[in-house]
């Protein structure tokens, strides 16, 4: 890229709060044309808030957005994607029932009078494609293509809004490496071409390979923006966590005592294979493994919250049948999931409602709630978790997402559980409140219980387990030792690349 | 690390907040309220203790049936099967008492009212459980399950009694359930019986779905059917009891409209089901479910009653009353949505001012 490209967008001094949490503090960066700029940080640190504020999906409390020399604001995905802002999500939000070419052409369709003018798009989808040297017939569904070719499908719809820029939100998570390089050629097409594009990752080594410069946020802040070039792997690492690892995570080990519990065989169709594992009591056995591999469906299953094709699970060595939540519930197992707001909590309700969901059996006199025992219950937990509520009759909906994750532990804790099933436990909570989940995961195997952590975050895998379980497609490749773990071995595992005897 | 901000809203938020609570819990009693005051200044026949008595009188059944439906949004279902479950009972008790089928042929000799009654309100809540068993076990949509329901059963009235309704002899049981008892001196103050069965049907509600596991369990269901799952709690049992409790007290209404017309009939619970999803829903219970109350529901039933009536007093010709009907169940699902503030355009246009 010429370093003298002008500049196509800049984001100024940009505000954005929610309930409880500043999640942009005066934010500001500016992207060149033919540029491919990454924007890097931690989980929380407010990549994806800024960008949906580009892209029409937040409006910022205060800021300005200055794009082709104009300050706009959009209100819309589709305004700013009518001025040529495009973004290509993590999810893909394509309609798989659909045909490339109407994919493509969804919303902008040419017309022949009153009817579609089908010879017109297919022929310009199949140029779109074959300008991004892709082989896909247009008139195929898109939900018979992989992941891949559908993420090629999204770039070819933003080429055909003739977009400026490309947001790409976490592209590779699902891609294999072929698939990646792919990926990343059309990159380096589109940026010959012209295009702006910004890159979001976790994957650092992926952000220096394609990003000319990179821009690193943290806890909301913008702290700084340098060329690839001038910035080693060291640097970054510590201008995007900023403090060492041991404040990060604050591990304590705890004696590792008798056997909890023991998955063996477990199967689920081709998304869980074989999966064999025990964890102890004062163990947090971490789970790590790409998108896709199977580690939010292994928690669920284990949970009873999808049915099983084979596998058993021994608590305290004795077979136990896990048929539904409740079951699983009864034997001390409880499942924290991933997206708190849509499986952990009744939003609607409030703060002393959910805390109360699980155990209300054990609050009932007669027929009705003992509504002071209620009470005494939730103060109990509002102090122990250290919940932030101003009055537990709030809606839950009012907190910040670490506050709603206390109400969730609270809910599980109040149940007196043993094991806890930890899907993505830091997700979408800002730093302070992380830090504070990871004691409460420290008190609670130190209290004798046992942890299974599912998280994207490698270094909070590294960070906080005891053991690390590796699954890549629906089965375990290999366990590795807090000790030898590193991000790089751990990617070994996770990409199919090593594999441990006794893990076929 | 104290970063993260305690969520406590400025005082003026906080009353600002308070005051549209306020505002959503008592708005329909005010309206109830004013149209009661509208009605009391220009309508001198409506002051009279008759025409109270009478409104209480319509209201109970209608406002028994509205308790069930209640229970049924507040998971985020519906039951359009009420009206044809109210024929379906009365029917089904009067037979049972005349001992007659197609419009007087006998079949059998009586049996006590009270007999009857049972066997007709076990009859609607075992159909109420059915449909749950098919919208859970089956993961049948309600709307379908409900509306095939009310086909079948308005069907089967219709066989059983030819279209005519099968009249019965009032027992004693009857009389003392239809009875209108005096209070104050000369019994100025007339009270329905069935007005008192319908108050405490309401009570019973109010506890159960605020003071019980069941109730607790009903509105998380309908907050976040997911999140209550993986809490642990048998939606598929709570959503059948649920259609078993709607199924029942439609059958109640039915036996209570039967016994006052002494007829059961096909045509006994025609409009009911409009009339009541339309009171729970502008009684402040969201169609999405998990928000809103029994009472607000019993504040519906009088508002469409008050309507009603009020017609009749202000000389509005009769023919006119579907489209009034009409326009307000239009109103408030137009509220339900405007209390969620879920109108996209709406929301874009304040944005961008």
């Amino acid at each position: 890229m010429n370093a003298d490209n002008p500049v196509v967008l800049e984001m100024r001094g940009i505000i954005k709060r929610f309930p409880g949490v500043v999640a942009l503090d005066n934010v500001g960066f500016d992207v060149r044309r033919g540029e491919v700029h990454a924007l890097l940080g931690e989980n929380g640190a407010g990549k994806s808030t800024l960008m949906k504020i580009l892209a029409g999906v937040y409006e910022a409390d205060a800021g300005e957005i200055i794009f082709k020399g104009r300050r706009v604001s959009y209100h819309t995905p589709k305004q700013a994607q009518v001025a040529g802002i495009t973004t290509i999500h993590q999810e893909l939000n394509q309609i798989p029932l659909l045909t490339v070419t109407e994919n493509i052409y969804l919303g902008s369709e040419i017309m022949r009078g009153p009817l579609v003018h089908w010879r017109e798009m297919h022929k310009g989808a199949r140029a779109l494609l074959e300008r991004l040297h892709l082989d896909i017939d247009p008139r195929v569904l898109v939900g018979s293509l992989g992941v891949g070719q559908q993420q090629m499908v999204e770039v070819a719809k933003a080429l055909h809004h003739r977009s400026d820029i490309i947001i790409m939100d976490e592209p590779t998570a699902a891609l294999s490496l072929r698939e990646i390089d792919d990926l990343f050629t059309i990159i380096r097409d589109l940026r010959a071409a012209g295009v702006a594009i910004i890159y979001i990752s976790h994957h650092l080594n992926e952000a220096f390979e394609i990003a000319d410069r990179l821009t690193i946020l943290r806890d909301g802040r913008h702290i700084a923006t340098r060329a690839a070039a001038d910035l080693t792997m060291d640097e970054l690492i510590r201008l995007m966590v900023g403090r060492r690892l041991d404040e990060q995570f604050p591990k304590e080990t705890a004696p590792r005592g008798k056997e909890l519990l023991r998955v063996e065989g477990l199967t689920q169709g081709d998304r869980l294979r074989n999966i064999s594992f025990s964890v102890h009591a004062g163990e947090v056995l971490g789970i790590a493994g790409l998108v896709g591999a199977g580690r939010t469906e292994l928690l669920r299953a284990i949970f009873g919250a999808d049915p099983i094709d084979a596998g058993a699970v021994y608590v305290d060595g004795g077979r136990v049948p896990i048929r539904s939540p409740r079951d699983a519930i009864r034997h001390g197992i409880v499942l924290l999931p991933e997206d708190r707001k849509q499986q952990g909590l009744v939003m609607g309700m409030a703060v002393r409602e959910n805390v109360t969901l699980a155990v209300l059996r054990a609050l009932t006199r007669g027929p009705l709630i003992d509504r002071r025992r209620e009470r005494a219950l939730v103060g109990q937990y509002i102090q122990r978790i250290q919940i932030k509520v101003a009055d537990p009759e709030n809606l839950v909906s009012s907190l910040s997402g670490g506050n709603q994750q206390k109400i969730v532990l609270s809910k599980w804790m109040a149940t007196e559980p043993r094991v806890l099933l930890f899907d993505e436990p830091t997700r979408g909570i800002d730093v302070g409140a992380k830090v504070e989940i990871y004691r409460l995961i420290n008190q609670f195997v130190a209290g004798g219980g046992a942890v299974i952590m599912v998280s994207s975050e490698l270094p909070e895998v590294i960070g906080m387990s005891d053991r690390i379980m590796v699954i890549h497609e629906g089965t375990v490749t290999g366990f590795v030792g807090r000790a030898e773990a590193t991000q790089e071995t751990l990617l070994e595992y996770a990409t199919g690349h090593r594999r441990d005897e006794g893990h076929p | 690390m104290e970063r993260t901000a305690v969520t406590s809203p400025s005082t003026g938020a906080r009353s600002m907040r308070s005051i549209g609570r306020f505002l959503s819990n008592t708005g329909p009693l005010l309206v109830l309220l004013f149209m009661l005051a509208v009605l009391w200044t220009l309508s001198e026949a409506f002051r009279s203790p008759t025409s109270l008595m009478l409104l209480g009188l319509e209201a109970a059944a209608i406002g028994i049936v509205a308790a069930g439906q209640t229970y049924v949004i507040l998971t985020g279902g519906i039951d359009l099967s009420v009206e044809a479950m109210v024929s379906f009972a009365g029917v089904i008790a009067a037979i049972l008492i005349a001992g007659t089928n197609v419009a007087g042929g006998q079949i059998a000799n009586g049996i006590p009212s009270y007999l009857a009654i049972l066997i007709a309100l076990s009859a609607g809540a075992l159909i109420g459980a059915f449909q749950g068993v098919l919208i859970t076990g089956l993961n049948m949509n309600p709307l379908i399950v409900t509306l095939g329901m009310r086909s079948i059963l308005l069907g089967v009235s219709l066989v059983i009694t030819n279209g005519a309704g099968i009249n019965i002899q009032k027992d004693e049981f009857l009389s003392f359930m239809t009875q209108v008892i005096r209070i104050g001196e000369d019994g100025a103050i007339r009270v329905p019986m069935v007005l008192i069965i319908a108050v405490i049907i309401y009570f019973i509600s109010w506890v159960v779905l605020r003071h019980t596991r069941f109730g607790r369990y009903t509105y998380a269901i309908g907050g976040n059917e997911t999140s209550a799952r993986l809490s642990g709690i048998s939606v598929n049992l709570v959503k059948i009891r649920i259609y078993a409790i709607s199924g029942l007290l439609a059958a109640v209404g039915g036996v209570l409209v039967m016994a006052r017309l002494v007829s059961g009939a096909y045509q006994n619970g025609t409009n009911m089901t409009l009339m009541s999803v339309a009171a729970v829903v502008i009684g402040g219970t969201a169609l999405t479910g998990g928000k809103g109350g029994i009472w607000g529901t019993l504040v519906g039933v009088f508002i469409i009653r008050v309507v009603e009536q009020g017609m009749v007093y202000l000389s509005v010709p009769s023919n006119a009353k579907e489209i009034v009907l009409g326009v307000i169940i239009v109103l408030a699902v137009a509220l339900d949505v405007l209390r969620r503030g879920d109108i996209p355009w709406l929301r874009m246009r304040r944005r961008a001012v």
